[in-house]
Order: C-alpha cells, then sequence, then structure tokens
C-alpha cells in the first residue's frame, strides 16, 4: 500500500475536475487528479455533437474536442493523475486535513491531502425513478446509456424508438439515433413546456420532423425478452397522468431524458451539507462546502447546461482550493426569492474576498420580460433585464459583493419582477 | 368436511355457479366463471387450510385466457437420451436445495428450469426473510419445518459462503389493550407450538433498538431467529454447491410433456430432447399442477398469488436495520400472506412489501403503481420516514399456494416415479434447507427399492463464493490486486464491483453470461444507477470474454437483446 | 414573405424574424451578426454540422468522433451519412486530422474530433 501526500486532491476527471486541477496546479498547488474511468473527459468523451466552448473559445466545438483541450493543458503542466482509479474512503484528519483511500489496478493507495476537489459529475435519472410499471425487458435505455452504446461501443441500441423527457441529452439522441437510421416516433414530456435548450429542439428534433408531445408521459412498457410497445397517457398540471387517456405506442427502444441527480455519495460520506433544491452542496462564493478544505463544482454541484460554466466554476474551486487555508469563516446567505429555482453560491463567506463572485441561478418557470434586483441588505447592487428567461437554460451573473460591506447581517436577495408587455426590454 | 356440505356451502355462496365432486382422495371443483376472483373463492370455500385432502380447480375460466407458458427458443438434442437417477423440475430454492442434497449419494442428478438463470420466478421475487414462524401452529408442514430449518441457517450459510444476518423481527402494535392478548399468543406458541425464541419488549425498548419505527407503538413481538438472505443468492449457491459435487444443471430447458405408462413415467420430454429418468422431482413452483399433469397426477391445484416489493437506496437502509411490520386486531384476518413488512437486506438496501393479489396469470411480473401504493400507504404505519423518493426499483413475484395453503411434500399418488415439491410459498425459502434433506431421503429411499445408493465419498458440502472486495479492509484488499489486478479495477461506481468479480462470476460453476445473469451473482446494476453506467462495460467484459461480438450479449433470454448491431454495417449489413 | 426562426448558433436561442422584401432581407430579434447571417442562409441554403463517429479497425475504440469542417447543406445530411458509413479508419489519426478530404465535393472535410485511438493502452 503506498502513502502519499499533495496539496490538492481532485475527484473526478471529466470537465469540472479537469479545469479545477490545471487551476489548481496554476494557483501553486501539488495536484493529484483521481478518475474512475479509462480515460479523462467525463461524459463528454461521449458527446460527440458541437456546440460546446462558445462562451470560452468562440468555437462550436464537440465534446471530445473541448476535452482534450482541457487534458492537454494537464499533460502540459505534467500535473499528476490517475485513472481507473476509484475513492472508497475519505476521512477528515484532526490536523483538518483528509486521507483518500483509492483503489487500482496497482493496488490501495492512502493518500493525505490538504483540500480536496469533489467534480464526481451527476447521474441520470432512472425509468423506475420516474414510476414506469409493467415488465423489464432490454430495451429501456436512460440516454447516457445508449449514448455510450452509440457513440463509444459503436452499437445500435434502438430502430424505432420512443424518447421520454426533452432534455437536453434526449433531444441530441433523438437526432443521433435518426442520423443513425433509427426512427424516432416522438419526444415525450410531462411538463407543459420543453426541458432541453431552445436551439436542440429545432437543430435536433424539427430538422427531423420529431415530433414533440408536451403534457404526456410514459406510464407502462410491454415486452418479456425486449421492448415491444409503451403506453403512454396525457398528464395534468400536477404532471399526474390522467387515467382514460392511455394510448399503445409500438417501439423497440425506450429512451430516458428525465432529469440528472448531482452524484454527492462521496460528500455525504464527510457530512457534507446539501441543497435540496440543487441536490449538491451547499456552498459559499469559493464553492467551499459546508466542511472547511471540501470544494465542489461541475455538475457534482448543480447541473449546469453549458460545459462553458462548469469550467468556469471549477476554475474558481480549483483556485480556492489551492489557496485554502484554515481560517474561519462568516456566512450570509443568498435568498433566491420565490420565482427563481436555486442561486448557487447559497452563502457567502464575508472573511473571504467576493469582488468577483459568479452567480448562477434558475428562473422556476418561464419569464418573459422582466428584471432581475440584487439586493444587499435592502439596498439594489444590480438590476438586469431579460427579455425572456427559461428554467433550462442557466444564467449567470459576475457581481462585486465586496463593494457593499458585507457583514454578519446583511441580507442578499434575489428577487425578479415582471414588466407587463410593451414596457421596453432591449 | 364431506362433498355434499362443500356443494351446500357452494350453493349458499354461488348458488348453483359451482360444484364438488370428490376423485382419487381430492375434491375436484366444476362450473364455469369469467371472474378469476369468483373461481378462488369458491375453491378456497371447497377447501380445509392444511388439509391433505386437496381442491383441484377444475372451473372454466371464461375471462382473458391468460398466456401460455413461455417457452425457451432453443432447441437441440443437448439432454437427449439422458437417462439420469433424478430429473429435477425447477430451478428455484426447492430444486436447487434437493438437488444439493441429492449430490450426497452417488446419483445422477439432472435439475433443468426453463428460465436463463436460476431463481428467475418466486425464489428470486420475495423479500428474502428467513421466518421465525411465530405466525405458525401446529398442524401444517410449514410448521413442521420452520424451526428447524431456521435453525440450520448459520450452518447452511457459511458453508455455501452466503451472506445471512439474523437481525431480528418486530411485529409492532399500537393499542395497549392488544398486550394480554398477544402475550397469551406468544406464550401458547412457545409451549405448544415449539416457537421458543419469540418475546415481548416494551413499545420503549423497540424505539431505543429501531429509533425510526412508529413511535407510537406501545409494545412489539420480538422474534430474535429471524434473518435475511439474498434469496436468488442462496439459489444459485445451492445449484453450484451441486453442480461442484457432479450434479448438471441444463437451463433454458422446459419439460413439454411426458410419457407415463402404468403409474410410471417413462420419458420426460424438453425442447433439449427427451430424457429417461429414473425418478422426477416436481419443483416447477407455480407449474407444479401443470407438470402434476404431464405426470399423470394431478390432485392439487395452484392459485398464483402476486406480491411487490419495492427496494430503497442503501441510504435508507441506514433508518433501520432489522425487519418490522405494524399489525393491528386481525392477527388471523383473511389474508394468506404475511402481510409485508420492512426489512433490511444483507446488501444494507431497505425492502418493503409485499402485497397479496390473486392472479390467473402465472407469468406475470409486471409491476403496477396501486402496488407500490398500497405496500407505502401500509407500511409509512411502521415507519413513517419511509419515503417513496428513495425507491431504486421495485418488482413483482408470483406466488405458488394450493388452496389448502400448505406445502405438498409427497411421493405421487397415482404415478409412481415421482416427488412433488408444491404449493411452495412463504416460508418456503425459509424451510427450503429442512425440506430438501427430507426430500433428497425420500428420494434415495424410493431410489434404493431397486437399486443400493452408496453414499458419495467425496462430497464437499464448502462452496466457495466470490470474494466481496467492497467490504474487505485496505490490507486484504490491497492482497487481493496484487494477486490479481482486475479486482482493482471498479467497474459498477454505485455497488463497487471489480472487473475481476464479474470475471469471477462469468468463470463460476454455473456460467450465465448476461447482464441480468451477472448482476444476479455480483451486483453490477443493482445500485442507484441501475445500471446506467456500468451496463456498456459489462456488455464488453462479456463480450471479450466470451469472444463474441458487442451486440451478441442479452439481457436475460436469447431474445432479450440489447443492441441490434454496429451502427456501421459497413460489412455487408442489411441495409444500405 | 416572413419567417419565425429560432438560432442556433449558440445556446441563447435568439426567436428571430426574417422578412425578405424582393433583394432586401430584414432581420429581426438577433442578438448578434452570426445570428443574423445564420437567418439569411436559413432563407437560402440551409445549413447543419454533422456530428457522427467512423468505423475503426481498433476493437478498444470501435468508433471514432468525427465531424465536418464546415456547415453543409441541410439536403445532403443523409447522403454524407451514408458515404461516413462506408470508412474504416485503420491508422491512428488523432484530434483535428482529416479523415476524408473534401467529402461528397461538398468542399468541407471530414475531421477527427478525438484522440482516443493515441490511448491504446485502455
Amino acid at each position: 500500500m503506498t502513502t502519499e501526500s499533495c496539496d490538492v486532491l481532485v475527484v473526478g476527471g471529466g470537465p469540472a475536475g479537469l479545469a479545477a486541477a490545471v487551476s489548481a496546479h496554476d494557483s501553486g498547488a501539488k495536484v493529484l487528479l483521481i478518475e474512475r474511468e479509462a480515460r479523462l473527459g467525463g461524459i463528454l468523451k461521449q458527446c460527440i455533437h458541437d456546440g460546446f466552448g462558445l462562451h470560452r473559445f468562440g468555437e462550436q466545438l464537440s465534446g471530445p474536442e473541448y476535452a482534450e483541450r482541457f487534458e492537454d493543458e494537464l499533460y502540459k503542466r505534467k500535473i499528476e493523475y490517475r485513472t481507473l482509479t476509484f475513492v472508497t474512503k475519505i476521512e477528515k484528519k484532526e490536523n483538518g486535513r483528509f486521507t483518500v483511500h483509492t483503489v487500482g489496478r496497482n493496488g490501495v493507495s492512502v493518500l493525505d491531502t490538504k483540500s480536496l476537489i469533489l467534480a464526481t459529475g451527476c447521474r441520470e435519472r432512472t425509468a423506475k425513478q420516474v414510476f414506469i410499471h409493467g415488465t423489464r425487458p432490454a430495451g429501456v435505455f436512460t440516454a447516457g446509456t445508449a449514448q455510450h452504446f452509440t457513440n463509444i461501443l459503436g452499437l445500435m441500441p434502438a430502430k424505432k424508438c420512443v424518447i421520454l423527457g426533452s432534455g437536453d441529452i434526449g433531444l441530441i439522441m433523438a437526432r443521433r439515433l435518426t442520423l443513425e437510421g433509427a426512427q424516432v416516433l416522438g419526444v415525450y414530456e410531462a411538463k407543459p413546456t420543453p426541458s432541453g435548450l431552445t436551439r436542440n429542439l429545432h437543430q435536433c428534433l424539427y430538422d427531423f420532423d420529431i415530433p414533440l408531445h408536451l403534457s404526456h408521459t410514459v406510464t407502462r412498457v410491454f415486452g418479456v425478452d425486449r421492448l415491444e410497445a409503451v403506453e403512454i397517457s396525457n398528464v395534468d398540471e400536477k404532471m399526474t397522468p390522467i387515467p382514460g387517456t392511455e394510448t399503445i405506442v409500438k417501439c423497440d427502444a425506450l429512451i430516458l431524458s428525465v432529469g440528472l441527480i448531482p452524484e454527492n455519495e462521496l460528500a455525504e460520506s464527510i457530512g457534507v451539507k446539501l441543497d435540496p433544491r440543487t441536490k449538491g452542496p451547499v456552498c459559499d462564493g469559493q464553492c467551499m462546502t459546508s466542511i472547511d478544505g471540501v470544494f465542489s463544482c461541475g455538475n457534482a454541484l448543480h447541473v449546469n447546461d453549458l460545459v462553458d460554466y462548469v469550467s468556469q466554476n471549477a476554475e474558481q474551486a480549483g483556485k480556492s482550493a489551492a489557496e485554502y487555508s484554515n481560517k474561519e469563516r462568516k456566512f450570509v446567505g443568498i435568498n433566491p426569492g420565490d420565482d427563481l429555482l436555486y442561486a448557487v453560491p447559497q452563502r457567502l463567506n464575508i472573511n473571504a474576498d467576493n469582488g468577483k463572485t459568479d452567480l448562477y441561478f434558475r428562473v422556476k418557470n418561464d419569464e418573459n420580460n422582466c428584471v432581475l434586483h440584487i439586493l444587499c441588505g435592502g439596498k439594489e447592487i444590480l438590476k438586469k433585464k431579460y427579455a425572456f428567461m427559461r428554467p433550462p437554460e442557466m444564467e449567470n451573473l459576475t457581481i462585486d459583493f465586496n463593494s457593499c460591506n458585507l457583514n454578519e447581517n446583511s441580507k442578499i436577495e434575489l428577487r425578479l419582477e415582471r414588466l407587463g408587455k410593451g414596457d421596453g426590454v432591449k | 368436511m364431506n362433498i355434499s356440505s362443500i356443494n351446500k356451502k357452494l350453493k349458499k355462496s354461488f348458488g348453483g355457479k359451482f360444484s364438488a365432486l370428490e376423485q382419487n382422495g381430492s375434491v375436484f371443483v366444476r362450473g364455469e366463471s369469467s371472474d378469476w376472483g369468483e373461481i378462488v373463492s369458491a375453491c378456497q370455500t371447497a377447501a380445509k387450510k392444511f388439509s391433505k385432502t386437496h381442491v383441484v380447480n377444475d372451473i372454466l375460466y371464461t375471462g382473458k385466457a391468460p398466456e401460455p407458458m413461455r417457452i425457451p427458443s432453443v432447441k437441440d438434442d443437448s439432454l437427449d437420451g439422458k437417462a439420469p437417477d433424478v430429473l429435477i423440475i425447477g430451478g428455484g430454492i426447492s430444486g436447487a436445495s434437493i438437488a444439493r442434497e441429492l449430490t450426497k449419494w452417488k446419483l445422477d442428478v439432472l435439475l433443468v428450469d426453463k428460465e436463463p438463470d436460476l431463481a428467475l420466478q418466486a425464489s428470486g421475487r420475495n423479500d428474502g426473510e428467513v421466518h421465525p414462524g411465530i405466525d405458525l401452529g401446529k398442524g401444517s408442514l410449514k410448521h413442521k419445518y420452520i424451526r428447524r430449518a431456521n435453525r440450520m441457517y448459520s450452518d447452511v450459510c457459511r458453508e455455501l459462503d452466503v451472506p445471512f444476518k439474523r437481525v431480528g423481527q418486530y411485529v409492532l402494535f399500537r393499542s395497549s389493550a392488544l398486550k394480554p392478548l398477544i402475550y397469551l399468543y406468544a406464550f401458547w406458541r412457545k409451549k405448544h407450538d415449539g416457537i421458543e425464541d419469540t418475546k415481548i419488549i416494551s413499545g420503549k425498548e423497540l424505539l431505543k433498538r429501531e429509533p425510526n419505527l412508529n413511535p407510537e407503538t406501545k409494545f412489539a413481538m420480538y422474534s430474535p431467529s429471524a434473518g435475511c438472505v439474498c434469496p436468488y443468492g442462496l439459489t444459485i449457491a445451492y445449484a453450484e454447491n451441486a453442480v461442484q459435487n457432479g450434479a448438471q444443471v441444463s437451463l433454458n430447458t422446459a419439460v413439454l410433456s411426458m410419457d407415463v405408462s402404468s403409474h410410471n413415467i417413462l420419458s420426460v420430454k424438453t425442447n433439449r430432447g427427451v430424457i429417461f429418468p429414473k425418478l422426477v422431482i416436481n419443483a416447477a413452483g407455480v407449474f407444479a399442477e401443470d407438470i402434476a399433469s404431464m405426470a399423470d397426477d394431478r390432485f392439487f391445484s395452484i392459485h398464483p398469488r402476486r406480491g411487490t416489493n419495492s427496494i430503497l437506496d442503501q441510504k435508507a437502509g441506514a433508518y433501520m436495520h432489522s425487519i418490522a411490520s405494524v399489525k393491528d386486531l386481525h392477527i388471523h384476518g383473511k389474508n394468506h400472506s404475511k402481510g409485508g413488512g420492512i426489512l433490511h437486506t444483507v446488501h444494507d438496501n431497505l425492502l418493503i412489501g409485499p402485497d397479496a393479489v390473486e392472479t390467473a396469470e402465472k407469468e406475470n411480473t409486471q409491476t403496477n403503481a396501486e402496488s407500490i401504493k398500497t405496500v407505502f400507504d401500509k407500511q409509512t404505519q411502521t415507519m413513517p420516514e419511509l419515503s417513496k423518493r428513495d425507491i431504486i426499483t421495485y418488482f413483482t413475484g408470483v406466488r405458488a399456494p394450493t388452496f389448502e395453503e400448505d406445502f405438498i411434500l409427497e411421493p405421487g399418488r397415482n404415478t409412481k416415479n415421482l416427488i412433488h415439491v408444491a404449493g411452495i410459498q412463504s416460508p418456503g425459502l425459509t424451510t427450503a434447507p429442512a425440506v430438501a434433506v427430507d426430500i433428497a431421503r425420500l428420494a434415495v429411499d424410493m431410489l434404493g427399492k431397486s437399486n443400493t445408493i452408496e453414499k458419495n465419498n467425496n462430497y464437499n458440502p464448502i462452496r466457495k463464493g466470490i470474494p466481496v472486495l467492497r467490504e474487505m479492509d485496505d490490507e486484504t484488499r490491497e492482497k487481493m490486486i496484487e494477486k490479481n489486478p482486475d479486482y482493482g479495477e471498479i467497474i459498477c461506481r454505485c455497488e463497487q464491483i471489480s472487473k475481476g468479480e464479474i470475471l469471477d462470476a462469468l468463470k463460476s460453476p454455473i456460467c450465465v453470461p448476461t447482464i441480468d445473469g451477472i448482476k444476479k451473482r455480483v451486483r453490477p446494476g443493482m445500485g442507484r444507477c441501475q445500471g446506467g453506467f456500468c451496463s456498456p462495460l459489462v456488455t464488453k467484459i462479456i463480450a471479450d470474454f466470451l469472444s463474441v461480438p458487442l451486440y451478441e450479449v442479452r439481457k436475460s433470454s436469447a431474445e432479450s437483446v440489447i443492441n441490434f448491431g454496429e451502427t456501421k454495417k459497413n460489412e455487408g449489413g442489411d441495409e444500405a | 414573405m416572413t419567417k419565425e426562426l429560432v438560432c442556433i448558433v449558440c445556446p441563447r436561442s435568439c426567436r428571430m424574424t426574417v422578412s425578405a422584401d424582393g433583394n432586401e432581407t430584414v432581420v429581426t430579434g438577433n442578438s448578434c451578426k452570426r445570428g443574423k447571417d445564420f437567418a439569411v442562409r436559413e432563407m437560402t441554403d440551409p445549413r447543419r454540422t454533422v456530428c457522427t463517429t467512423v468505423k475503426t479497425s481498433f476493437s478498444y475504440a470501435p468508433v471514432l468522433p468525427v465531424r465536418v469542417s464546415a456547415p453543409i447543406p441541410k439536403n445532403r445530411i443523409f447522403d454524407l451519412m451514408r458515404e461516413i458509413n462506408k470508412i474504416t479508419v485503420s491508422k491512428k489519426i488523432g484530434r483535428n486530422d482529416i479523415v476524408v478530404k473534401n467529402i461528397l465535393n461538398l468542399g468541407v472535410d471530414l475531421i477527427s474530433t478525438s484522440n482516443v485511438l493515441k490511448h491504446e493502452n485502455n
């Protein structure tokens, strides 16, 4: 068994982990990155479509291209990393440092680190988690699993399929399978509005005449060996299936894009507090979780729709983890108000530099023509007009909170003001 | 109960719709109905609990005809002409345990099952409780075996290297008024029925042990000998040990018909050839009546009863560590199943259920929302914390009770070279180790009438299971990985299963190289992502092991295609 | 003629209106020049970037991700897919390497988007 020491240990070699490792290294830390899969790149390895990196590089990159650019940065800096290595246990020691146990083909390692970045990504909700009933045939896949089979292994998981959920991966897979010769009968979405980016609806569905059925869901699957059909039901406002509206659609595959859940089992094992709204850790402007020295970033922190934001957020985490010292933190909360689904970070550490705080948030429902006000102690520090805001599209603002002299009694609030028609939002 | 009083009762309850007739020592109920519930209830009216005089359901069901028995698509002659001493039909817990016990003798044992793996029906679709027997009184075979079998569990599971935990069972009562009654009940069970370990504990004591159970509990009946086991794990282990000791197991093998002459089974036709066994053991679960019928020995009926269980995330497993259920007044209700409960499994999940619903469909394991709701509504009274959000999966099994609600463990009544192990339902998993010993003994006695049966001196009761790396300390794990680096490569992140463990499963005595076969043996895909991440990786490991293209890997049966081929058909595919 | 469009150039997904009146095309609702260009082109010569995979002769990476170097006419997408499906890559090419030059005479190259073939040790 080997024992080693580093300043920053990054768990996860996807886009978040890669950016965090590079950023921590550039801030002077000795970094070690641990990845459980055989190759770095995380989920981007299988996201072969383009559209990544427009904010960051001004280019439309495919997933592998985006990830490999960061991998190249890692190699250039000779940052140490281990693939096919799995973290089994994390312990916080009395001196404030962490012991991380890993297994890999070379055996068990016990690593000692000053700080820890959890960039563990997210996982997909499954058929059973959306209460699909019936048999258990082959042919029911999450979109990510179907994508792995198609794009990494070159296999055809479907010939005639139904997609449940209009999340981006579902839309992307609709186009992908169509290109490979499968027939996509339709995309069904329980919500009254689509879950994916608008441009994906257009370039993935409408371009190929794939119908989108809102307020519909799959309630049952049929077929003993391989999927033979699905039962579709209309749903009411509460997304509950309406009895009597069932129709049967014959198909050989059901692909699910019904939501992503941040993977925080490791975080929870050391007592990191989670935000029930994001299902990721509660963090401050430095991406530090409720446990001193433990940082979170990327989709483990909250599910992002653009990888560009993941990289940005992970770089913050990397820098903060490198600069981490066991200084006392004092917090003020950020209240996302009634109209926002959530805001990240959930709080600020008033003892830290909050001069350039990246704030990420989503609205609960579609909004048109509105103004977002950010208030600190009742005083407006920023306002921004939006022609429209949609829950699938995360918003990001960089805010200088140093200017408002934060103290423990400061209240930070986000408030959405809806303007009437014709109030002239550009 | 004589036949005329049965007919009187039938007439009273159902008008002239059904009638009973005594024939060869059984009660045949006749008539016609499109309502399955009514048919079951007519046969129940004619039946006497635990009686050896069985009710045979000859009522014509005119409702939606149930699907015929599913037959595997494979057709070959791999078993053609075989003449085993014993042919066991059914690879559930009964068949597998009997196979293993029979290998203690020098016998040629062949076990067949129509499914692509062992324990795919009731034996793999139950909650895995090892029952203490507190609900059983003298007079039934269930009672005869329960205590003896329960005590055997520690040894059997040690020999077979199967995880088993005596976690104890609590039956919760919310009314203090019931306490004297339950006290007497437990006392009677102990003194009269030999259920020796049950005691009454206070609500306070219960909540000290299991703080998340219903705080309104006034007292509880506690049975420390209750435990949990992985039911399909135990079945597979029994079958593997049987194979190691010389038995043969043939999966995807369905019995189609039998040639019976002068009260003897001469041959058994399967999809893999005709078999000529000396003795047949009918352990066919819900199809036991069909097998009996083929063997010209139908003297009982099975009425299938569905039950649905939900499996909760290991995070919920931390809420409680034993087996618990809440009980209200009706201890001897009409419900023949234990009424369900919450069980902390050997893999640290919580299992919630099951319910009990009569069905005409023997193989319909489709789940439905109502079952989940019924079970949750009931069990939130046992543990208010219970949340549907922790559900990672759910499954339905079909039990195989007789109308007498007891086991049938006896030689054929009309056919001589036949033993029935039928009507096996809860607590059939618990009783299996003891029943298997007795059935093997009976088989040896029956075969011994014509030949002398010698002991198998090479019999080895020890089966080594596949190592579970995630449960090892760092030092042991290090040593294992040093010997085999595949043990260090994690494939299933939720359950921490290594490539080495998956390869061990592929090299195990009964290799089932499918996604489900591997999942049952070493658990990749059993966790919260339900195989989303690992199924492509497991597919690759299986394909590499078998040296077949990736698209030939199946989920379970030969028809359960996962991928239809390659995306790039540039090597002469079927489409341009 | 007036048409409603959603811009697919970037995730902003601007909703645009294009009116073509004789020689003049007027675009509203766009947030940038690229959006305007997209809208104009969408009216006359709609194009898309195609990303897919090609077969390789390496078992550790049976397919290689590829894309076209510039958008191609929308109505040629399936022609392109058929052509791509005939290819097998047998050299360990890397990211940005050309798989097929001027594929189908569309004036664009098919390029590799990953270094996956260079990672044999997995």
